[in-house]
């Protein structure tokens, strides 16, 4: 709430209630706040979801199946008959949510990238991932603007939760730190909303 | 003549020494060329099969290195072009060209970018200073030239030499800035456009390899999205061309194995982008080698080309370049770029090849060693064999002088004493056999010497023929009758010596053909031959003896022979034989007929004596009644002396007559039907009129009969001698039984008396001349004689019958003449 008081302007909620709510209200009085929901509460109803879908797939499939000497999970997976890294799992969803022309992106980033596109892009990013140093469990949430456009951003920590994780980003050859632990915050999840 | 034992010219020892000899090299030599031979084939192939698996393996892994490598470098390369495309400066510059376009600001409109479109093209000064001197150009030639980058992140300079274009468009795929003039203006439908705007997305776009015109090579492009400055969405591209033979040939080129072992760099159509052997840009030669070198696993195939033009089997490694074929065309589903390591078969298999050749020639020494080798063995073998079979021959010649001498220590040596031991026992059988057969054959000449001189000792001339009549043996006799001397007959033809005409020759060789068809040869009829073989009766007369020709007789010069052929055993395979006896019957024709004559003049003497007694004792008795009645005066007395002259005389007429009816000749000699009753009617009756019978009871039983075929007067003759005789036997009185009957064509005839009968000891003597019961004077003894001779010269017997106490039969049989049948109605009468 303090958020919307702070940041509070007409056109990000018209924004936030036309993609999340498909709401049963008609909006018409401009004079009258409409009820609506909070961007930071969108972005954490996102991250939730998708870090729930991600840990059911690192546990009840890549593990279990790694476990059990099935198939295991490589970077290469296309060619290598394997399953994809969870974190390619999270990056190639985002892709198809972007590609998907929802408005809605998220992605993976870390100050410690194996390739650059995914290093943080903006000064946001690079402020939370530094933050989540101190505060890893706080998500960090700004506007950010492109030329004329406005977005909200929302980055949340990221850790190593499991050890795949860890050996492919202490082992990969263009990865450039290489001595991380298990739940060390690599990096961390930014969702990008459009704000007009 | 016996050429030495181990003689090559021996005509039968040389195949088989030769024989023995060449299987046992033959032998040796398949024994050491089979597993020779299996070894090397199961070298070379094993040693193929591993050449092949360890240099598939190698190669796939150089394959998978090198794959690794170029992808290493083309991820560099898209590191390095993305460090423009995420410069904060060209971000911003793009960001507000979208924001412009967005905004519908006239600079931007489409009108504009049209007529920038067509000064681009036209190579306008402006419209070319403006794309390739604005700022954005100005940071890319920068990041070309290196005055951009940090040292550690300069272009090297083969990549730098390898770039051909290098431009940035905007979000609608409009040229924005450009280091050269050589870049299109409007690329939004160009595939690599496309695929790296991603509809605002933005990913990597690698396009394949490409022929491009301005930069009069193959090329490939990395197109990279860039992003605003949140990565939120793509406001441009950069895109950049590279020379795929510059780039990639520094990192190919210099791994080399071998002479011809190379990497090579293919994408999915197996279009060649960089190779040390092939150009860049050309297809593999092979179509059909390109799927199975495009897996998406690493991996090795034997292939029957290597796609360098080469044909034969090919050994390839293979591997994808990972991280960039996720790009390339947009997705690893769209193409993706591969390594291909190879080398060329004829270098790959030669150490193999020249292992089999040192092995095949070391196996060529082996075999002529082998040959040697068992050529020496077959010798020291095949020699004492050849000796023992050379000793076995002389053995079975008995010609082997001294024992086998063989010391090899082995089983021939053993045989070899083996075959002296046999020798040594055959010999002693031999020894032994030949005193045998010599007994035996000295036996053999006695018996034939015995058997000579039995046969030459025999008066009967014997000679014994082949079957084609030739002579083989003849005995003395035979050799004197012919005249002939030991050399003549030998060998000679029985016919042609013999001194006969030819009528008797006929019969002789048709007699021999019956001997020799195995047919008895029947006698001749007994009453042609009897004259021969029987005394004639000398009351009988001699018929007409049969012609000479039909007998088995031979005149030879003055003597007559009865000959006789018979059946010889002939040796075993040699023909049948036949012998030839011929008896000399010229002296026993003589003897016989002297015999006759004796016979004759004896019967005669003794006929003359008996009739002369007969008839003298009843002449006497006449004489002397005569005399009595010349001096008797008493005329009763004297009556009664007459009555017994006639009783004299009527004897003497009844001797007479029956002489007569022996003697008298045939008043017919031809032979007729004559009816048996009646002609024993009429001799009962003449019987009756001349006897004293009356006491005498006739009983007759005729049944109707056939006739016979005689002289009648001699039958009824007969029958009367029969019928006094048993009328005398009974003296007139007693009971006669006549009876005639027929069975089976034989007319029987029975005199039935109830006499005294005849004692058995004189019934075989009752048909003998003279032979009487009678007192003297009383019968002639010639009644049952000539009744017996008639009987039989009518065909018929005559027997008695006289069973003791019960009387006398006489049972006459003559056959019954069936020609002329008549018959009589039985008659029965007492």
């Amino acid at each position: 709430m303090r958020l919307i008081l702070t940041f509070a302007h007409t056109r990000l909620l018209w924004v936030a209630l036309l993609l999340l709510c498909a709401s049963t209200y008609s909006l018409h009085a401009k004079d009258a706040a409409p009820a609506g929901i909070a961007p930071e509460k969108v972005a954490d109803f996102v991250h939730a979801v998708l870090d729930a879908d991600r840990t059911i797939y690192t546990n009840q499939v890549v593990n279990r199946m790694q476990a059990k000497g099935i198939v295991s999970a490589a970077e290469h997976w296309e060619h290598e008959n394997a399953l994809p890294l969870p974190a390619q799992f999270l990056q190639h969803s985002g892709k198809l949510v972007a590609e998907s022309g929802r408005g809605i992106r998220y992605r993976l980033i870390s100050l410690w990238p194996i390739y650059q596109r995914n290093a943080p892009a903006t000064e946001l990013e690079r402020k939370a991932l530094e933050s989540f140093s101190q505060t890893p469990d706080r998500p960090f949430t700004g506007i950010v603007t492109s030329g004329r456009k406005q977005y909200f951003q929302a980055i949340y920590s990221d850790r190593a939760t499991s050890a795949a994780c860890v050996k492919c980003h202490n082992s990969h050859p263009l990865s450039p730190k290489r001595d991380f632990a298990l739940n060390d915050v690599m990096g961390g999840m930014t969702i990008t909303i459009p704000l007009d | 003549m016996h050429t030495p034992v181990t003689s090559p010219k021996h005509p039968q020892s040389n195949p088989l020494g030769w024989g023995l000899k060449r299987k046992l090299i033959v032998s040796m030599l398949l024994v050491g060329i089979v597993p020779l031979l299996l070894g090397l084939s199961m070298a070379f192939l094993r040693g193929s099969k591993e050449i092949q698996v360890v240099s598939g393996e190698s190669f796939q892994a150089l394959a998978t290195e090198a794959a690794r490598k170029l992808d290493l470098l083309v991820a560099e390369e898209v590191a390095r072009t993305s460090r423009i495309a995420v410069h904060p400066d060209i971000i911003q510059q793009l960001e507000r060209h979208r924001d412009l376009l967005q905004s519908g600001d006239k600079r931007v409109s489409p009108a504009a970018t049209t007529q920038q479109r067509a000064h681009w093209a036209a190579r306008d000064p402006v419209a070319v200073k403006a794309i390739t001197e604005n700022s954005t150009a100005l940071l890319l030639r920068g990041f070309y030239a290196g005055s951009q980058s940090e040292s550690d992140l300069l272009l090297p300079q083969v990549v730098r030499a390898a770039t051909k274009k290098l431009f940035v468009t905007d979000v609608q795929g409009n040229l924005f800035a450009a280091l050269t003039t050589s870049p299109g203006f409007a690329h939004a439908d160009s595939p690599w456009w496309k695929g790296a705007y991603n509809r605002g997305v933005g990913q990597l776009f690698i396009e394949d390899l490409h022929f491009d015109e301005q930069a009069k090579t193959y090329v490939f492009s990395i197109s990279l999205p860039i992003m605003d400055s949140l990565r939120y969405e793509v406001v441009g591209v950069l895109h950049r061309v590279i020379d795929a033979k510059e780039f990639f040939s520094p990192s190919t080129h210099p791994i080399r194995f071998g002479k011809t072992g190379h990497v090579m760099l293919i994408d999915s159509r197996g279009t060649v982008m960089s190779c040390p052997i092939l150009p860049t840009g050309v297809r593999l030669s092979d179509p059909s080698l390109i799927p199975k070198v495009t897996g998406r696993e690493p991996g090795w195939v034997t292939a029957d080309s290597d796609g360098h033009g080469g044909q034969g089997t090919a050994i390839i490694g293979f591997a994808l370049l990972p991280e960039t074929s996720r790009a390339t065309n947009g997705s690893v589903d769209n193409g993706a770029w591969h390594t291909f390591v190879w080398q060329s078969s004829d270098e790959l298999f030669a150490p193999i090849r020249h292992l089999m050749l040192w092995m095949l020639i070391l196996a060529s020494v082996a075999l002529c060693l082998l040959a040697t080798l068992g050529y020496f063995a077959a010798s020291r073998i095949v020699t004492p064999v050849r000796r023992l079979q050379e000793a076995a021959r002389l053995i079975g010649r008995g010609e082997l002088q001294e024992p086998i001498d063989i010391h090899t220590g082995d089983e021939l040596e053993e045989l070899a004493v083996e075959f002296n031991r046999m020798h040594t026992q055959l010999e002693a059988a031999f020894a032994g056999l030949s005193t045998q057969v010599e007994e035996k054959t000295q036996e053999v000449q006695y018996l034939q010497k015995s058997t000579d001189q039995v046969l030459d000792a025999v008066p009967t001339p014997i000679i014994m023929i082949d079957q084609q009549g030739l002579i083989q043996y003849m005995n003395r006799a035979s050799r004197d009758t012919l005249h002939t001397q030991t050399e003549d007959w030998s060998s000679r033809p029985l016919f042609d010596l013999l001194p006969i005409d030819d009528e008797h020759r006929e019969a002789l060789r048709r007699d021999l053909r019956l001997v020799e068809a195995g047919t008895p040869i029947t006698s001749p009829p007994a009453d042609q031959d009897q004259s021969i073989k029987e005394a004639r009766d000398p009351l009988n007369q001699a018929l007409s003896p049969a012609p000479p020709s039909l007998r088995r007789e031979l005149r030879i010069g003055p003597h007559l022979y009865h000959y006789e052929w018979f059946p010889l055993e002939g040796r075993s395979g040699a023909g049948k034989r036949f012998g030839l006896v011929l008896r000399d019957t010229t002296d026993e024709s003589r003897l016989q007929d002297q015999l006759i004559q004796a016979e004759k003049s004896g019967s005669l003497d003794v006929l003359t004596a008996g009739i002369g007694h007969e008839l003298n004792n009843p002449l006497f008795g006449i004489l002397g009644l005569g005399e009595a009645i010349q001096e008797e005066e008493d005329l009763t007395r004297a009556k009664g002396y007459a009555q017994d002259i006639v009783g004299h005389g009527r004897k003497m007429a009844a001797i007479i007559r029956d002489f007569t009816g022996v003697a008298a000749r045939e008043s017919k000699s031809q032979r007729i039907p004559v009816d048996v009753t009646a002609q024993l009617e009429q001799a009962l009756a003449i019987v009756q009129t001349s006897h004293e019978c009356l006491g005498l009871n006739v009983q007759k039983h005729y049944v109707a009969v056939s006739p016979v075929t005689a002289l009648p007067d001699q039958l009824r003759l007969a029958f009367i001698n029969v019928l006094t005789n048993a009328i005398q036997a009974m003296n007139g009185q007693g009971d006669l039984w006549l009876t005639t009957e027929e069975q089976d064509d034989v007319v029987t005839i029975r005199i039935r008396d109830n006499g005294p009968g005849i004692p058995k000891q004189h019934l075989g003597k009752v048909f003998d001349p003279f032979y009487t019961t009678k007192g003297q004077g009383e019968g002639s003894g010639l009644g049952l004689t000539v009744a017996q001779r008639l009987i039989k010269k009518f065909g018929g017997e005559i027997r008695m019958e006289s069973p003791e106490g019960q009387g006398t039969t006489c049972v006459m049989t003559l056959p019954a003449d069936k020609s002329g049948v008549r018959k009589e109605e039985p008659c029965v009468s007492s």
